[in-house]
């Protein structure tokens, strides 16, 4: 886990302010994707959990991401667990 | 026009209106984001049946309120220019979603400013509430209100020629017609159908939906040019 390092979210190519980086929004955004995707509840979790880890080593020597950055990198990993959910994650800014 | 005729073309420009997708999207976002956050298949099934609500609402009173003003403005008689007018806008809207209907990107983004898409992906993401999906429901319809615009005209101008019981009959046909992309989608969310599964069929048949829909207004737009324009010029020769 990210603890005492602070990363910063460019959000929309800077037309939104910049976030710092919160684990618990991405862990949340994963579950709501595999939730949508007809997961079970605790599946849910223990591949949101898998994800924020991966999804963490690739910050390590990173001090500013873009959020459409780390959405790919996360549909990436999720991609490999749960295809539906990656799918759905993916979709959820262009859908309309 | 005869009723058969004129109810063959609210039908007609129904099933164009039903083609569009923004509400679509919408529903789809709504039920994802419901789903995802751990509500009961009763309450996803509340939620999205108050959005189809919302449309249905919005799709009668709009429709209603262009006959209205057509009705308060040419009386039954509409002049021969408006119907050209009409035609032209038929046509011209056709061709419009041919080329602009969907975004050159991956997905379904459509051609609607961003800042609007925005505003109703947060509200489907916002609403926990049956009403707030009601009201969710009518502001997609007035979103999408540029290409529902001309199925929903022409209806109208062929509607205010009806007898008074057959305008009616023609607005529930055409509510109802309109409602059908969506009651089916309720209906797949409903029994259990994968999400994903149905977003991948639209992305897959996006460009068959905006063919046809574009091809639809097209032919609704020629149709109505030879039953209403040239058939009474050539019945007055």
């Amino acid at each position: 886990m990210h603890e005492g390092k602070a990363i910063d979210i460019v959000k929309r190519n800077g037309r939104r302010p910049t976030e710092s980086y919160d684990i618990e929004k991405l862990h949340a955004s994963i579950v709501a994707a595999c939730l949508s995707a007809q997961t079970a509840s605790g599946q849910a979790e223990s591949i949101a959990r898998a994800i924020t880890k991966d999804v963490e080593t690739w910050l390590e020597t990173r001090p500013e991401v873009t959020s459409h950055d780390l959405r790919r990198v996360a549909a990436r990993h999720l991609k490999a667990h749960h295809p539906d959910a990656a799918y759905l994650y993916e979709q959820h800014r262009i859908t309309l | 026009m005869d009723i058969p005729s004129s109810l063959a073309i609210v039908t007609l420009a129904a099933l164009i209106h039903a083609s569009f997708q923004l509400s679509v999207s919408v529903l789809t976002l709504l039920s994802g984001h419901a789903i995802g956050a751990k509500q009961s298949q009763a309450k996803v099934a509340r939620l999205t049946f108050g959005f189809v609500g919302g449309v249905g609402v919005m799709t009668l009173l709009t429709l209603s309120f262009i006959s209205l003003i057509f009705l308060h403005v040419f009386g039954p008689n509409t002049p021969h220019f408006v119907w050209a007018l009409v035609c032209g806008l038929l046509i011209g809207v056709g061709l419009a979603v041919w080329f602009f209907y969907y975004r050159r990107d991956k997905g379904t983004t459509l051609w609607i400013p961003r800042g609007m898409a925005r505003h109703l992906s947060e509200r489907s993401k916002q609403t926990k509430h049956t009403a707030e999906a009601f009201s969710l429901g009518l502001t997609s319809v007035l979103s999408e209100i540029l290409f529902i615009a001309a199925p929903m005209i022409v209806s109208a101008l062929v509607l205010i020629q009806l007898p008074g019981m057959w305008q009616l009959v023609g607005i529930a046909i055409y509510a109802v017609i309109s409602l059908l992309t969506l009651l089916s989608i309720w209906i797949l969310i409903g029994s259990g159908h994968k999400l994903s599964d149905i977003q991948k069929w639209r992305e897959k048949n996006k460009h068959f939906l905006q063919f046809s829909a574009g091809g639809a207004l097209a032919i609704l737009g020629f149709f109505v040019y030879v039953c209403k324009i040239l058939s009474d010029v050539a019945g007055a020769a």
